[in-house]
């Protein structure tokens, strides 16, 4: 299936672009925490904002993770609907984390960024995953 | 594109006694007494093609990156960094190229000096290259830089085990094929 030759790298270079942006915002996200905060801030509240950050960025490696183990281990890199959905969340992440890097955008979009790019193919990935290792459903 | 002659029976002969203890292998051969018949079991290594794969689709998307991030901080380095680095990327551009064919060659064609070229190229050449970007600050490392050094070097690092993996039982299973022919 020619389709299916093109989505597993496409899936995968999509996986990987948001898991590049979700590292280089870790490593450069002080200008964000300072967008959450009004004009003038205490330490406690640029550590308490920063601790929110990293925690999102934290659970957003963590649904990666979950996506990843599915997608190498075989059980969802060859089913389609999962991978057209996972391409089409991880490729409009990027795009939206890209605005949430360059014009510093508060922390709170990026809750709304997580929930609907990152929950939604890890949750499809866990359906699929008790579906092949439960129910013993083929993997396709 | 074959490696030459030389290059090919040095490499084989790398794997061969400096990699692998014979005089082990032959003692785990002998178990398999009753297959006398020549064994056709498929010896690529799945884990090693995945990740040469992927490798490869990531290699453009690295190679943008640096390029463009060394751009950007070019004014600011130091005179010999300058020439390091750029150094540093014409180097790992030709040994990822020569690195992914040498693996897809050895691993899906199962010939040992390829992989076993390919093998060296990744863990003596790119591995410490690779360590260089990610740990010597001296080169303004950029937060974008840390990433796509940090998903090469998780290909390098599983391309190492699982290449050393497929060498071995390449390695063994052509020795014995080489004993049991005496049979015929």
């Amino acid at each position: 299936m020619s389709a299916i030759s093109s989505l597993v790298p496409a899936r995968f270079l999509t996986i990987i672009a948001h898991l590049v942006i979700v590292i280089t915002i870790f490593w450069s996200r002080e200008n964000n925490v300072k967008a959450s905060l009004p004009l003038e801030f205490t330490q406690e509240q640029y550590d308490s904002e920063d601790q929110k950050l990293v925690v999102a960025l934290a659970v957003t490696l963590g649904l990666f993770a979950i996506e990843l183990s599915g997608f190498f281990s075989g059980v969802s890199m060859f089913n389609c609907s999962q991978g057209l959905l996972s391409t089409g969340a991880h490729a409009s992440a990027s795009v939206a984390l890209l605005f949430f890097l360059f014009e510093q955008w508060e922390l709170d979009i990026y809750w709304a960024i997580l929930a609907i790019c990152s929950v939604l193919p890890a949750v499809v990935e866990i359906i699929l995953f008790v579906g092949v290792f439960g129910l013993k459903k083929k993997p396709l | 594109m074959e490696l030459p002659e030389t290059i090919r029976k040095r490499l084989e002969g790398f794997s061969r006694n400096v990699l692998f203890d014979q005089t082990r292998m032959w003692g785990f051969s002998k178990e398999n007494d009753a297959v006398l018949s020549h064994d056709k079991r498929v010896l690529s290594s799945l884990p090693l093609q995945m990740s040469l794969y992927f490798n490869m689709w990531f290699f453009p998307l690295w190679w943008i990156s640096e390029t463009v991030m060394l751009h950007f901080k070019y004014p600011f380095l130091s005179d010999y960094y300058k020439f390091i680095l750029v150094t540093v990327l014409l180097l790992m551009t030709l040994f990822e190229g020569i690195r992914l064919y040498l693996g897809y060659m050895g691993n899906l064609q199962e010939k040992v000096p390829e992989l076993a070229g390919f093998w060296l190229l990744s863990i003596l050449l790119q591995f410490p290259l690779i360590l260089f970007q990610l740990f010597n600050e001296a080169i303004l490392i950029q937060p974008l830089e840390r990433g796509v050094h940090i998903v090469l070097a998780i290909f390098i690092l599983t391309q190492a085990v699982a290449g050393f993996l497929a060498l071995r039982d390449m390695v063994s299973h052509t020795a014995s094929q080489f004993h049991l022919r005496q049979f015929d």
